[in-house]
């Protein structure tokens, strides 16, 4: 995913009539229509492709132990995997729809209730590592674009880009060498993984998970701002070039309130662009750091689920996961017009 | 396009400055939260020192919880668990393993080994202050006899059983089918009936929803977070007497890594699982005793002897050059146990013999000097072109119908040792011109069981009783049809090997038994179906400073966890009170602190300054 | 006659598109020297690249041999092994040049097949239009918005553990991003008059396509790729990490996993740990400050250095 790309994706640009409301309200419509389809064709490849996955579920649910014929039959029934796939995939569908997403072989118990389980942990691991590297991003993004070729400037885009390059998983296993278990004169500060110690009750409980939540953060921080830094910046640059800005600051108007009352509002669009396209490479960087620091969150479930097969499991959370970023993407492009006028217009 | 562009900025100006001070106040919170929860968590404090005077034992475990629902789970560390919650029948001597009494007190068979009389002790109640009587352990039985999801965990003690009646009690009376030498070996928690019965439909009862969890063992369930902790609290009613830790947490880490460098920082008073890096490195740490010890495993190598159903219908595909001894046993010949016990193990490990592990003394058993396959490639090589396989031009090994010899390497994808191990293989039979295509799978089940490998790594952990591991091997625990998931471990099936079988399980006199077992194992050697590389250490290791002793199994050299008992959670005593460690724990709070200080301020400094220079910009 | 009679030379058609050609990189390569970053990154990979082709020669298939390990397990750095050596015994200094060709390899090939995927299809997606080019681009979307990490997981548990499947995994995911920037370009070129004029002269698709549009998207897509090789070198590692790549292969990401699995992070054996991630970043640093050099050459209104 590049700078470039969230800066050509910026502009949906809508067929636009003369009268501004049903303009909108086409460009509305067309949206949440592809949204529908793009989210039945994840219920669909859901379905078909983990079902390519070797394995015959209801031998690996029983694990390998002795169990007669009769007996997988009734759990192939229980599970309706003894009907045709045809019939398995109205099956799912329909009960999807409906919000059940099946029974999970390994946990025998609804998968709804292990996506719930694992939803709050990561929720509160990727909110707040999203609102802190969106805001560090577009902060110093902004600074390095308006002090652009400086010393400032090169630090800064030369450390985005340098944390940018570092694969997640590894940052996160120095954090834990360095900061977690402690390295000569540094002491081991933060817990080395896990979201609570299990053993708080109330205010020391909330503070716990804060000291557990600290490296994942900075970890899923670190590796991510770098890009909303940068696409923050060159937008900046892009806008700065503008003609009304030349104008503004002929006007005699005092730098900064150049800065924030113009430049900065009209170069954030592309980085809001950014933000949701990257939702999905957000997911992959949950994956990975609730694997290093074992937080007991959907991404560790979903890789859990994948080595068994479990397949409702799997479906459930590859389908929320996908649906989370399409709507999302979907609330993001309905939002464009609103926020910038030079769309939808 | 300028007036627009003017005036919409203008309007979005309080926007901007939200964000703005939203960053900061976020990064602000972060350190301050940072700096805060330190002191509350601080580093290495012994485990008695808990803030409101508990005395909390915490061990890190790497594997997450199938089920806490003892009918359901398979998992060691559920069983673990239920092992702590739940009293057997029976319970194993931590010394050498031989039957002590459980809930039971006094056990006899009849004359003609069918019917076995239990006399339940008295002064034993549940958690909740009901008795545990007969009848609870009636209802055990009798539920996994009848229910099926019920059997699905310990399904096979149940097997034999033709009728289980509790006249009284204080008395169990079982009847078998046949005699059943592992009547005191019954590893099968026991229930309160009176809190089950309403469980409803077994198969899905979690049995992890309403704490305190009713149990008769040393600890009482009464938390549980999936993939999180599992929590118990000492039962002050365990007959035995109540343990010294008031509480004791499992703690999940998916992490190795993370696991050991918790137990380094005192988070875990407990780590077991290491790898020979890891106690290496630890061995030297002050308070870190690393626990070296025997295991219970074997790590071997099977061979896929064609799969069959009990009425010989093949399936699967197996090579076939396979179904020939020498083949295998040169396979065997050029596997340098030596170095693999030393490389992969380091030192951590014993090299492999007979079936069952040394740990074991009573069955261990040791191939004779003639009998032996000792590591020697050229002998491989010579039983090879003995056997038909010669080297052609290229130096492959072909054989009589032109096909190169080239095996399929099923390993387990989570296993190192597999992968490394299956690498060592990989060479040794290059070199002697076969072929090797090391297949590692998260999940072997699916080809396990269809036969559709060649070579697999395979490891089981043995009971004191080794019934269970000797019996997976004969013609009887072979699947019925293709359909159908036997208790067969690789489909092994030799009449001799199931007459000796046969006598063991019916020969209540333990040293005619061990003897049985034995020339079983002997006959398992020469077969070469099932080659054992290496018998794996435990390697563990506790804190000192905050456990100051506990029982491993056995009591001389033994490991800890995994026990076949309870016996090292229930004999961990904390560590006294107040020296050196606390000490520690204090300046790393205040390390904490002052860094959390150091870098909010270095902020605030940063923001300040970056505001002057751009005021300086305006000029 | 493809393109517009610029200079009034003698030479042939095709022997003037060649001198164009060698002048437009020239001028590149001019420009291209202007951005210091863009020279780090480029002499960084020469480096590792001729590290790659001459691995043969300086360390040797031999070093990936367990059989033939040279030292103990887990030695720390010493004279004999400069950065000491790994679980069998082997030398990590050699196992990390070994390691560069297949993290390079896999990064390349993923790359390219990601960025053919993506061109191809953006390309025809931009000249085809109608429901077609709708039809593609909502697959393009859709793509673009899956968990790409996820959809690899899958790819690479579904086949066999192989260097073809990683490639094949990363390649198949990451193409939209492409493929919406070459519908860009496409659409912006076929604007241009002179492909009416093309057209109008008989040109088919085909000609159109592959004379015209192509040449013109050509900068992208190499931008694209070399930006795209970066991505593909930390995904391979991500998927080492992850258990998902072929155990019997040396490659950095493999390195990691191993050195994980072995316990090297909390037993503080820091010389398998570093060396390895320090490669994968430096490799993908390398590729980036590249790819952003050609890209601000190529389109100098994205700001100086961008």
């Amino acid at each position: 995913m590049t700078a470039a790309d969230a800066v050509s994706r910026a502009a949906p640009a809508p067929a636009g009539g003369d009268r501004r409301r049903s303009g909108y309200l086409r460009y509305g419509l067309g949206r949440i229509g592809g949204a529908v389809v793009s989210l039945l064709a994840v219920l669909v490849t859901g379905f078909f492709l983990f079902r390519l996955i070797p394995g015959d579920p209801v031998k690996t649910m029983t694990g390998g132990r002795p169990v007669s014929a009769g007996q997988l039959a009734a759990y192939r029934e229980e599970f309706g995997l003894d009907l045709p796939l045809w019939e398995q995939f109205t099956d799912y569908c329909g009960k999807a729809l409906t919000g059940d997403l099946g029974t999970s072989y390994q946990f025998r118990a609804p998968v709804t209730e292990k996506l719930g389980e694992a939803l709050g942990p990561t929720l509160l691991l990727t909110v707040t590592a999203f609102v802190l590297h969106t805001a560090l991003g577009v902060l110093l993004g902004t600074r390095s674009a308006w002090h652009h070729g400086r010393t400032a400037d090169r630090l800064h885009t030369g450390l985005a880009l340098t944390l940018y390059s570092l694969p997640s998983f590894w940052l996160g296993l120095l954090l834990i060498v360095v900061l977690s278990v402690g390295v000569g004169p540094v002491p081991g500060l933060f817990p080395t993984g896990g979201m609570e110690s299990g053993a708080e009750e109330g205010f020391a409980h909330v503070l716990d998970v804060a000291h557990h939540l600290v490296l994942p953060v900075v970890t899923l921080v670190a590796v991510e701002y770098g890009q909303t830094l940068l696409v923050t910046r060159s937008a900046l640059l892009d806008e700065m070039g503008s003609d009304y800005l030349t104008t503004a600051r002929a006007k005699g108007l005092r730098d900064d309130l150049v800065r924030r009352r113009h430049a900065v509002p009209n170069a954030l669009l592309p980085t809001v662009t950014l933000i949701f396209v990257n939702l999905g490479r957000t997911v992959a960087g949950v994956v990975l750091v609730e694997t290093v620091f074992s937080w007991p969150g959907l991404g560790g479930l979903f890789y859990q689920a994948l080595s068994v097969p479990d397949l409702p499991l799997v479906q459930g959370l590859f389908l929320f996961f996908a649906a989370a970023v399409i709507i999302l993407n979907t609330v993001a492009d309905l939002l464009y017009p609103l926020l910038d006028p030079r769309v939808g217009r | 396009m300028s007036t627009e562009e003017q005036h919409g900025p203008g309007r979005r100006r309080p926007w901007h400055r939200a964000l703005r001070r939203a960053a900061g106040a976020g990064i602000a919170a972060l350190l301050l939260t940072a700096g805060l929860a330190t002191p509350l968590d601080p580093a290495p404090r012994p485990a008695a020192a808990a803030g409101d005077g508990e005395r909390v034992l915490t061990a890190a475990v790497a594997q997450s919880v199938d089920s806490l629902n003892p009918f359901l789970a398979t998992r060691l560390v559920s069983t673990s668990v239920l092992r702590l919650m739940y009293e057997y029948l029976t319970d194993y001597d931590p010394g050498d393993g031989h039957p002590v009494p459980g809930l039971a007190t006094k056990w006899t068979p009849s004359a003609d080994k069918l019917t076995w009389t239990y006399t339940l002790r008295t002064d034993a109640t549940w958690s909740d202050g009901r008795r545990i009587t007969a009848e609870d352990a009636a209802w055990t039985f009798r539920t996994m006899m009848t229910d099926e999801e019920a059997a699905t965990a310990n399904g096979s003690f149940v097997g034999n059983f033709r009728k289980v009646s509790a006249p009284d009690p204080a008395t169990l009376v079982v009847e078998l089918e046949r005699p059943q030498a592992t009547m005191t070996a019954l590893d099968v928690p026991i229930v309160p009936k009176h809190v089950w019965e309403k469980a409803g439909d077994l198969g899905t009862f979690g049995n992890d929803k309403a704490f305190p969890v009713v149990g008769s063992g040393p600890y009482v369930l009464t938390g549980y977070r999936a993939d999180s902790y599992v929590r118990l609290k000492a039962n002050p009613r365990f007959w035995r007497g109540a343990p010294k830790f008031d509480e004791l947490v499992f703690r999940y880490y998916k992490d190795g890594d993370a696991a050991v460098a918790a137990l380094r920082k005192g988070e875990v008073s407990f780590v077991s699982g290491l790898t020979p890096a890891q106690a290496d490195a630890l061995r030297g740490q002050d308070d870190i005793e690393v626990n070296d010890a025997p295991g219970r495993r074997f790590y071997a190598l099977a061979t896929n002897p064609g799969a069959r159903t009990k009425d010989g219908t093949r399936f699967g595909d197996g090579h076939p050059s396979l179904l020939d001894r020498r083949v295998r046993q040169a396979l065997f010949l050029a596997v340098d146990r030596e170095t693999l016990v030393d490389r992969v193990f380091q030192g951590h490990a014993v090299e492999g013999a007979g079936y069952i592990p040394p740990r074991f003394g009573t069955y261990f058993w040791k191939p004779s000097a003639g009998q032996e396959l000792r590591y020697d490639p050229g002998r491989a090589a010579r039983l090879l072109d003995r056997a038909g396989y010669r080297k052609n031009a290229d130096g492959r090994r072909v054989g009589k119908d032109g096909r190169p010899l080239h095996y399929r390497l099923l390993c387990h994808a989570t296993d190192p040792n597999d992968k490394a191990v299956g690498q060592y293989l990989t060479e040794w039979w290059g070199d002697l011109g076969i072929g090797v295509e090391l297949t590692c799978l998260d999940n072997v089940t699916d080809p396990w069981l269809a036969g559709t490998y060649d070579l697999a790594f395979d490891g089981w952990s043995v009971n004191p009783d080794p019934d269970f591991v000797l019996s997976i091997h004969t013609c009887g625990a072979l699947p019925a049809t293709e359909e159908d998931t036997g208790a067969t471990d690789n489909f092994i099936c030799d009449k001799q090997y199931d007459d000796l079988y046969a006598r063991q399980l019916a020969e209540y006199d333990p040293g005619k038994r061990a003897e049985l077992v034995k020339r079983l194992q002997s006959r398992l050697y020469d077969l070469g179906y099932m080659n054992v590389i290496a018998y794996p250490n435990a390697l563990e290791a506790y804190r000192t400073d905050q456990v100051a002793k506990l029982r491993t199994m056995p009591e001389d050299g033994g490991n800890i966890y995994g026990q076949d008992g309870y016996w090292s959670w229930w004999s961990a005593e904390p560590a006294g009170t107040g020296d050196g460690p606390d000490g520690g724990g204090s300046t790393g709070a205040v390390a904490g602190v002052a860094a959390g200080v150091v870098v909010l301020g270095a902020v605030l400094v940063f923001l300040a300054l970056r505001r002057r220079s751009t005021a300086d910009d305006r000029e | 006659m493809t393109a517009p009679p610029a200079s009034p030379a003698p030479a042939g058609p095709r022997a003037l598109a060649w001198r164009r050609r060698r002048r437009a990189a020239a001028r590149f390569w001019r420009a291209y020297r202007g951005h210091r970053a863009g020279l780090a990154g480029l002499a960084v990979l020469a480096l590792l690249a001729l590290a790659a082709l001459t691995a043969p020669l300086t360390v040797g298939g031999d070093v990936a041999s367990v059989t033939g390990a040279p030292g103990r397990p887990l030695e720390g750095p010493s004279g004999r092994f400069p950065l000491g050596t790994d679980r069998f015994g082997r030398d990590l200094l050699g196992l990390l040049v070994w390691g560069t060709r297949v993290s390079l390899l896999v990064g390349l090939l993923a790359a390219v097949l990601s960025v053919a995927i993506g061109a191809v299809v953006g390309i025809t997606a931009g000249h085809f239009r109608g429901v077609y080019a709708t039809v593609l681009m909502r697959v393009t979307d859709w793509f673009l918005v899956m968990p790409t990490l996820v959809l690899a997981i899958v790819l690479a548990t579904v086949m066999s553990r192989s260097l073809g499947t990683v490639v094949l995994a990363i390649g198949i995911t990451s193409w939209p991003t492409t493929a919406r920037l070459v519908r860009a370009q496409t659409l912006a070129v076929e604007a241009r008059p002179y492909i009416e004029r093309a057209r109008a002269l008989g040109g088919g698709h085909g000609h159109v396509m592959l004379r015209h549009v192509l040449p013109n998207v050509m900068p992208l897509v190499l931008a694209q790729t070399t930006l795209m090789v970066s991505a593909s070198v930390l995904a391979e590692a991500t998927l080492a990490f992850l258990g998902l790549g072929d155990p019997a292969v040396v490659s950095w990401g493999g390195l990691l996993q191993d050195a994980r699995e072995a316990g090297a992070v909390s037993s503080g054996d820091w010389w398998y740990l570093v060396p390895p991630g320090v490669a994968i970043a430096a490799v993908a640093l390398a590729f980036t400050l590249c790819g952003r050099a050609v890209e601000s050459v190529l389109n100098p209104r994205l700001g100086v250095g961008r």
